[in-house]
């Protein structure tokens, strides 16, 4: 069994201003071991990447107040010295993002960024720096590295723009990785080559991953576990084959009804989860998924009332859902019937 | 890179030219279309009471009674290769560039511009070089400290430097530090090579008054730029990468916040250098600016024309080098 | 001839000094000079020299708000300058140094008298004095005068100086073209002037003119050796007779002067050679001039026409500034002729109606009161002129508002009961002028004689407006508001330009009034003619009266200037011909 490698317990990050404060996360918790991959799923806004942002500690410096706990290798970064979380940063963890044009800087090739980022950690020569750059860009499948590490961003394609991104939070060998929205940005077949890349890139490192995304189908693919996300709060935690097989909130059965899928009839069209997020300075009382959920009535008023806290339904499958277990599986055939009529 | 030079410089002259043209139309053929002929413009440089035979001497003199194109191409030859002119039994050599004899002094105006540049230029970049620094760390501070009791209070500073005009904080500063407490008593340009504590002594004031409205001006610009770019993705990722907050703030945010900032301040330079005409009126500084007035007031044509093309030449210079450097430091403009 | 005065950057400096005017005064604040040495006293210099002395030394530094027209005595018309060459030029005959009417008197400088008239008032003989020298050694011959005059006639070449030698002295054929056309002709080509022997100079005029003595009195006698003159590049070295000389001059920005060691003080008892070094800085902004002089930290101020209107509040406040000032005539009228030929004004009473209405009040104030502008003038002679007399045909002392009622009764009687209409022409970069043109408007408006205001800049002003005739005529301009100021300061001097028929042109026109009336030609002719200078002085007032009676001027306000003398300055007075200091005799403490 693998160790754990970040142990995230009861996550709050809220935001005070002047409309009122906003409960970004409000109590999230999980554990993630080497070599193994968590995706997390939501909506925008439902504080997926406002979670890894202060997994990053890269809330410093803003009005952000945190709680609760992240361990990272043993070590507490909630409350730690800016210092020292900033001294793991690009080493022990990093983090890659979504749009790869605007997220490197224009005016720097990308070799200097790489090699930058390998400088602050490492104590070598300017000479070594480069060629680890180099090194890490045909670790990326990029070709002929050695001149293209002298290029600018906006030289490279979209596809390899995304993989000069990896190499460089992966030039000081990271020991968790997280990757928030990482394809969203690219074409559909890119997708699939930085999906893999990251997948070999994993298996070769040792590194534990996050996936953050909007887009179920990636999630997919890479994640040995699951967490969906709603209105800052957890809503899911599984394993791929729970989710996706035996999914328990209604919120991800709605998640994955508006999702075409490949292993089921076709469905004459999508069915969207009616309604919008929610505020996250009024989060609804009690499920903060009530107020859209179709079932919330079959629980007599806890919805409304209760919040509901995670409970397994399975071994390792949690879900946070007032619903019992067989109102779920009555739930679940009705839709399918649906689903086949 | 080269080639990119190369093309600047071509479509440079092309500009001066063009600009000689505009020039020389504006002065020659507008007020011919106001009615006024070149006997009415020869009258004004005769004195008073001009007898006829007077008035065409000057005329002919001042080369006025030529067809405009005539004037045109001997004003163009005599920038390029210097031109000779005839007045009765002497001959004088004009050498290039020359911009011809101012019509009231009958001195050639060119060395008159050379001996009010140095004033111009003394002034302009030393203001430059203050505005810079002070503007662009006021608004670098500002940008951090957003919202702060200093931010607040330089930005309400820079909008009084920016409402302020120059003859306003100029007669200000003259009446407090050079007349009632003569700590800068008489401002008079001395030259740098003659004596340059004076020199410096002499030139705070005004640099201080034109650094003045220039500095709010970069302070609001270099604050709006690095709050903008301290808001751009790469930032967040240089933090990612874990780099200190000053390399942060410094080589990634300031860097690029600079950039239209450089742009701004060529442009800014190169219009000064023309000559800072308020400044230099206020303080009587007797540089390209005054000189600009005195042409003007005098309606001397040769003076404003050559002044005219020396502050373009600044201009679109001023612009290449803007050009130049901009490519050089983003890259995404050379290709 | 109109001699020109300097003018002042208007709008600008003016607004923001204004502002700064209020921050003054408070008795005496700004650094001028120790009010321990007691400041002798407000207009002390209008009648005796204050600070006599003989001291030696220091250095006396002018400021000038524009640049001299031309520092080549040959080719200036401005005042100041005139007054200045002395310091380093002697004409052949200048103004006597001294204070009050005294220095009204032509007297001899290079000559050794006035000229010896003969031949009917045809010719004029100078001698000069045998010892004098240029700044190189070399003695002053009669020729050197000859070649000064000679240049006047090449007006392509030096267009700004008056052109009375081509006007006045005998004409030969073909023209003379001055000495730089064909030189080996014309060196000494001028017939008009004959020099018998290197001390004698002998003019001789086309017509009698009695005048002459003052005519020899403008600096373009002053001695130019021919083979020292560089023509338009004179100007930045003449060669000096007069107690200095130039050491450096940068056009248009700063001349200095050294005394000329061989200036001799017997040869020219009207100036002297105090002061180690005089500086000239040009160009400078007017407000800064005045608060320079009030802080010590210039001599004088050189264009001479007073203070602006941010150091006049100061001065005027202050009881130390003001005892150190004085409020000299400028030797100015500031007027509005009225034009004869146009209807309606070509009646008589119309004019006397304008006459009447004006507000005299009004035109002063609107140059800036009794002591910065003037006094209300009621003929066009100002007082130091010599042979004016003050009268007061319209009532413009006794009733300084005007006189409604009189007024309509002469709108009666030229036949426009309910007035008339008209233009207003008037120098639009002139201030004062504007407000001058706008109090007039006001005051006709009030006996319904209603008029529009044309502004013109004052460099065109006689070019190609008011001084176009054809111009007044097709643009129904009845008014012309202009001032005028004499070249030498007796009845002709001042009047000829402006009133006698003959002087009317038709581009560039000085006799805006276009008054075309034989008595005046007369009496302006036979002034030319009389030799006795008591008859001949006498003529002036009547010339006056006779223009005033033909209403042709509306005479506004005998100019003042508010001078401010530096307390630093030795010798200063005012020269009632230039109507500021002398400053061929000033020195420093």
């Amino acid at each position: 069994m693998a160790e754990v490698l970040l142990d995230v317990r009861d996550l709050r990050v809220h935001f005070p201003t002047d409309d009122g404060l906003v409960r970004a996360v409000d109590g999230v918790s999980f554990t993630l071991e080497r070599g193994r991959t968590l995706g997390i799923v939501g909506e925008s806004g439902s504080g997926k990447s406002v979670t890894s942002l202060g997994i990053m500690g890269l809330h410093q410096g803003t009005r952000a107040q945190i709680s609760g706990h992240i361990k990272l290798d043993g070590e507490e970064l909630v409350g730690a010295p800016a210092a020292r979380v900033r001294e793991l940063r690009g080493s022990k963890m990093s983090m890659i993002f979504q749009d790869p044009l605007s997220s490197l800087h224009p005016y720097y090739t990308v070799g200097a960024q790489i090699a930058e980022a390998y400088l602050v950690h490492n104590k070598v020569s300017r000479q070594v720096a480069r060629k680890h750059a180099v090194d890490m860009l045909g670790r990326v499948g990029i070709p002929t590295p050695a001149t293209r590490v002298d290029d600018y961003p906006h030289q490279f394609s979209g596809g390899m723009r995304q993989r000069a991104m990896i190499a460089m939070a992966l030039s000081c060998d990271p020991e968790l990785l997280i990757a928030d929205e990482p394809t969203t940005a690219l074409d559909v077949t890119v997708q699939a080559q930085i999906l893999d890349l990251i997948w070999d890139l994993q298996r070769e490192y040792q590194s534990a991953v996050i996936i953050i995304t909007h887009d179920l189908g990636v999630v997919a693919e890479l994640s040995d576990d699951i967490l969906v996300m709603y209105a800052g709060r957890m809503a899911e935690y599984g394993s791929a084959e729970d989710i996706f097989d035996s999914p328990g909130h209604p919120y991800t059965w709605g998640l994955l009804g508006s999702m075409p899928r490949l292993d089921e009839a076709r469905l004459d069209r999508l069915i969207p989860i009616k309604g919008t997020p929610p505020s996250l300075i009024n989060v609804p009382s009690g499920c903060p998924f009530h107020p859209r959920c179709q079932y919330a009535a079959e629980t007599g008023g806890l919805s409304q009332t209760e919040v509901p806290e995670m409970r397994p339904v399975a071994p390792g499958h949690l879900v946070a859902c007032h619903l019992t277990n067989d109102q779920r599986r009555a739930a679940r055939s009705s839709a399918a019937h649906l689903e086949d009529a | 890179m080269i080639t990119f030079i190369i093309r600047r410089l071509i479509a440079t002259v092309f500009l001066l030219i063009v600009v000689s043209m505009i020039t020389f139309a504006i002065f020659f053929l507008i007020p011919r279309l106001a009615g006024q002929n070149t006997y009415q413009l020869a009258t004004e440089y005769v004195g008073r009471n001009p007898t006829r035979a007077a008035v065409l001497q000057v005329e002919a003199q001042l080369g006025l009674d030529h067809p405009l194109w005539l004037q045109y191409w001997n004003f163009l030859k005599g920038i390029v290769a210097g031109a000779h002119y005839n007045s009765g039994t002497t001959s004088t050599y004009c050498p290039p560039p020359c911009f011809g004899y101012s019509f009231r002094s009958q001195q050639p105006v060119w060395p008159q511009m050379v001996s009010d540049l140095p004033v111009t230029l003394s002034l302009a970049i030393g203001a430059a070089v203050i505005w810079l620094v002070a503007g662009v760390a006021i608004g670098v501070i500002s940008a951090l400290k957003r919202g702060t009791l200093f931010d607040r209070f330089s930005m309400g500073v820079a909008l009084a430097g920016v409402s302020l005009p120059i003859f306003f904080t100029g007669l200000i500063s003259l009446e407090l530090f050079s007349y009632k407490w003569p700590l800068f008593p008489n401002v008079q340009y001395v030259s740098f090579l003659t004596n340059p504590y004076l020199w410096a002594r002499n030139l705070v004031l005004p640099w201080i008054c034109l650094a003045f409205l220039y500095a709010a001006l970069y302070a609001r610009l270099t604050r709006a730029g690095m709050l903008e770019t301290m808001s751009e993705d790469y930032i967040r990722t240089a933090r990612a990468k874990g780099l200190p907050e000053r390399t942060v703030i410094f080589k990634h945010g300031l860097r690029a916040a600079l950039t239209p900032i450089v742009t701004i301040f060529g442009m800014d330079l190169g219009l000064l250098l023309g000559g800072a005409i308020i400044t230099e009126y206020t303080f009587s500084l007797h540089g390209l600016g005054l000189f600009t007035i005195l042409a003007i007031q005098n309606q001397d044509l040769p003076e404003i024309l050559g002044v005219t093309m020396l502050a373009a030449f600044f201009i679109v210079i001023a612009n290449l080098v803007v050009d130049v450097l901009y490519a050089y430091v983003d890259p995404r403009v050379r290709h | 001839m109109r001699r020109r005065r300097t003018i002042v950057l208007p709008a600008l400096a003016a607004a923001a000094a204004l502002a700064l005017a209020a921050c003054g005064s408070s008795g005496g604040s700004s650094g001028g000079g120790s009010s321990s040495s007691a400041a002798a006293g407000f207009n002390a210099a209008v009648t005796k020299v204050v600070n006599p002395s003989s001291t030696k030394g220091g250095t006396i530094s002018f400021g000038n708000s524009s640049a001299p027209d031309s520092t080549d005595p040959g080719n200036t018309y401005y005042a100041y300058m005139w007054n200045f060459v002395r310091l380093y030029t002697m004409p052949l005959m200048t103004y006597k140094s001294c204070p009050g009417a005294c220095g009204l008197q032509v007297v001899p400088d290079l000559a050794t008298g006035p000229g010896v008239v003969s031949d009917n008032g045809l010719t004029w003989t100078y001698h000069i004095q045998p010892d004098v020298k240029f700044e190189d050694g070399t003695t002053v011959t009669s020729q050197d005068v000859k070649y000064a005059v000679e240049r006047t006639y090449d007006r392509g070449k030096f267009p700004l100086g008056p052109a009375y030698f081509p006007l006045l002295l005998a004409p030969q054929k073909p023209a003379y073209p001055g000495p730089y056309k064909d030189r080996s002709k014309n060196l000494m080509g001028l017939n008009a002037v004959q020099t018998p022997n290197a001390t004698t100079i002998v003019f001789h005029l086309a017509h009698p003119f009695a005048d002459f003595n003052y005519v020899v009195a403008i600096p373009q006698t002053a001695p130019v050796p021919p083979d020292k003159d560089t023509g338009a590049n004179y100007q930045l070295h003449p060669m000096s007779t007069g107690p200095y000389k130039f050491q450096s001059y940068q056009l248009n920005k700063q001349l200095t002067l050294v005394p000329n060691t061989y200036w001799k003080a017997s040869t020219d008892p009207n100036a002297k050679q105090l002061a180690s070094k005089i500086t000239m800085t040009m160009n400078m902004n007017a407000n800064d001039i005045d608060n320079r002089l009030l802080a010590g930290d210039l001599s004088v101020d050189a264009a001479g026409t007073g203070v602006q209107a941010a150091a006049r509040a100061k001065v005027l406040s202050s009881p130390s500034l003001k005892a150190s000032s004085d409020d000299p005539l400028a030797g100015f009228t500031w007027f509005a002729a009225l034009n004869t030929t146009l209807k309606p004004l070509n009646n008589i009473h119309c004019r006397m109606a304008v006459e009447y209405a004006a507000s005299k009040t009004g035109y002063v104030d609107a140059y800036g009161g009794p002591v910065a502008g003037g006094a209300i003038a009621t003929t066009v002679t100002p007082p130091n002129v010599v042979g004016h007399k003050t009268f007061d045909l319209y009532q413009g002392a006794s009733m300084p508002g005007g006189n409604v009622a009189a007024a309509k009764q002469q709108l009666k009687l030229c036949g426009q009961p309910n007035g008339f209409t008209t233009g207003i022409t008037y120098r639009s970069d002139r201030p004062k002028e504007v407000a001058a043109a706008q109090s007039l408007q006001a005051s006709l408006a009030r006996v319904g004689i209603k008029t529009s205001l044309h502004g013109f800049p004052t460099a065109t002003y006689d070019s190609n407006f008011a001084g176009v005739p054809k111009y007044e005529a097709q643009h129904d301009i009845g008014i012309s508001f202009y001032g005028w100021a004499a070249d030498w300061p007796d009845g002709w001097g001042f009047f000829f330009y402006i009133v006698d028929g003959k002087a009317i042109s038709p581009a560039g026109n000085t006799n805006l009034a276009q008054l075309n009336d034989p008595k005046v030609n007369d009496l302006l002719n036979k002034m030319a003619l009389t030799n006795n200078d008591a008859t001949r002085n006498s003529y002036t007032s009547q010339i006056d009266m006779q223009v005033m009676k033909d209403a042709a001027i509306l005479p506004g306000v005998w100019a003042k200037s508010l001078l401010y003398r530096s307390p630093n300055l030795t010798n200063v007075y005012v020269q009632p011909y230039y109507g500021m200091y002398n400053y061929a005799v000033l020195g420093t403490k």
